[in-house]
């Protein structure tokens, strides 16, 4: 039965060339979404989270992503979870051990949501019971949660955020895209700091990258709407406390498309505070992933192609004066994982090297370091596995 | 034929206007951007998350029934998986009656790839395929102006 009403589902769109192939992947990706966060512990650990179902799962291996020796569901009453692309759930670490998950909830209408956090006190081995982020509890856009521990161990969320648009729905006023939003807590995720605003009138369907100054502070780096929709990325320190953040534009690629990218950043700030970037545009047509060192309120330095048609969601890793890019490239074949380098802080990097292939699909890549190695963290196939950037080499 | 019978009496007796959306495998792709036999295909790409696209399909469904020849598709890059999800958004814009298509895989990369290689993923994304072969692509939200100059 199931497979006649396929078939004339088939029919009743028009669609005339039916083969039994067709059935194959229909359960695919809702039933086993890939989205994953991964981070390593200063002793070596590595932590993993992802989504099982209505659940976020927190995993720990000792042998580098081998095998997991820990497995805790972090929100054992199960609820609705945006689980893949640019919204996915987060970790981080805190300085004593601190496990800190968020994820955004799907709520009933079309792009509402909510940011839920949840912390474990204890290792992993228990999580508090989740609770929302900001105070604001319209059933609007607050989802692309991104998460970050500062320096003093201060936990930074920041989101996008449609409360803005409704206000200005109402008041008859145009409004472009949404605005981003963050929230800090001071002691150790059991309060939040009412919200506070970054800015308004940025894009809303793209992750925004938070990355650690040598201060100690987050900064973000997340895609903005500057005049009629050119999409390019917004900067900002984010005060923990204190005055509002100074946000200034960081890219000038001028992508103007009335639209949603699905692609966001990655910022890595090394010791000197060189903000190591790299962003995605399509302006003129071409999707481009660019890497550049940015000057806030001025063009990028050593801006630079990392790569053209067919790559995406790259993510970037400083270390001194080593640069790791890692981003996926499909293929006709299916999806490499690729890998560019840089050993002079950023100024040249390597050719593109392939590193691992799947002929299926993956969670996006995410570098991770550990005793100034980088690795990349992937999932293909939903398979977890940390892939070293020497390799190949 | 008797499975061909069932099927064509079941098409028949379901009401035209509640067709779900369709897996769109890898596979399928190739059949998806061939070229028409006449006329133009607009491929329309969307997402659930993509707060332009309904605006989009709307746009491009007012053409459809203003103009001769003109064969559309709505594909979300969303996953099959979502299709009650789906049905219920285009239903709710008025948008049920045009065939629509669901991304059949782990994640849309892949098949954004096969579509149209120097496609980003960015939604709305609309794919003008004349019968000649000729192909034009649009990111971003259409009025019927910009509709227009991709049917050149």
């Amino acid at each position: 039965m199931r497979h006649l009403s396929f078939l004339a589902s088939l029919l009743l769109a028009g669609v005339t060339a039916v083969h039994a192939d067709d059935m194959h992947g229909m359960a695919m990706g809702h039933e086993a979404p890939l989205g994953f966060d991964a981070a390593i512990d200063p002793t070596g650990h590595l932590w993993v989270v992802d989504t099982v179902g209505e659940h976020v799962r927190a995993r720990r291996s000792d042998d580098m992503g081998r095998t997991f020796a820990l497995s805790t569901i972090v929100n054992p009453t199960g609820e609705p979870i945006y689980a893949e692309g640019e919204n996915r759930p987060k970790i981080a670490l805190g300085p004593k051990g601190e496990l800190y998950v968020t994820w955004s909830q799907p709520r009933k209408l079309p792009w509402t949501g909510f940011v839920r956090f949840s912390r474990s006190l204890d290792g992993g081995a228990h999580f508090d019971s989740p609770t929302t982020v900001h105070t604001d509890r319209a059933e609007i856009t607050h989802r692309f949660d991104s998460l970050a521990v500062d320096g003093k161990g201060n936990v930074v969320v920041a989101w996008i955020d449609k409360r803005d648009v409704e206000t200005a729905k109402k008041a008859g006023k145009p409004y472009f895209g949404a605005a981003t939003y963050y929230s800090w807590s001071t002691d150790r995720g059991a309060h939040f700091a009412p919200e506070r605003k970054i800015v308004d009138e940025s894009c809303e369907c793209c992750r925004i990258a938070l990355a650690r100054a040598p201060d100690g502070s987050i900064d973000a780096f997340f895609r903005a709407i500057y005049g009629d929709n050119i999409r390019d990325h917004a900067f900002a320190s984010l005060p923990v406390g204190g005055t509002s953040p100074k946000v200034e534009r960081a890219t000038f690629t001028q992508w103007h498309i009335e639209g949603c990218p699905h692609h966001g950043p990655s910022l890595s700030i090394d010791a000197k505070g060189t903000r190591h970037a790299v962003w995605f545009s399509a302006a003129d047509g071409k999707a481009t992933i660019w890497y550049g060192q940015l000057a806030p309120g001025a063009p990028p330095a050593h801006l630079a192609t990392v790569a053209a048609a067919g790559a995406s969601h790259a993510d970037l890793l400083a270390d001194g004066t080593h640069v790791w890019i890692a981003y996926h490239q499909m293929s006709p074949e299916g999806l490499n994982l690729m890998l560019r380098e840089s050993t002079d802080g950023g100024v040249t990097f390597s050719e593109p090297r392939q590193i691992a292939h799947t002929a299926n699909e993956s969670g996006w890549p995410k570098l991770v370091l550990w005793d100034h190695r980088a690795f990349v963290a992937w999932n293909p196939e939903g398979q977890f596995r940390l892939v070293p950037t020497e390799a190949l080499k | 034929m008797t499975r061909l019978l069932l099927v064509t009496a079941l098409a028949v007796a379901m009401p035209a206007f509640a067709a779900p959306p369709v897996a769109l495998a890898p596979t399928d792709v190739e059949a998806l951007v061939a070229p028409p036999a006449k006329g133009v295909r607009i491929v329309a790409l969307w997402a659930l998350d993509c707060a332009y696209c309904e605006e989009n399909l709307s746009a491009l469904a007012t053409w459809q029934r203003q103009h001769a020849g003109v064969d559309l598709v709505f594909v979300a890059t969303d996953s099959i998986g979502q299709r009650d999800v789906l049905s219920a958004r285009l239903r709710a814009a008025r948008l049920d009656t045009v065939p629509s298509r669901a991304y059949a895989d782990a994640t849309p990369d892949r098949i954004n790839y096969l579509i149209d290689a120097s496609w980003g993923g960015e939604t709305p994304r609309t794919l003008v395929i004349h019968a000649n072969g000729t192909r034009k692509a649009f990111s971003g939200a259409l009025n019927a102006e910009r509709i227009a100059s991709l049917m050149d």
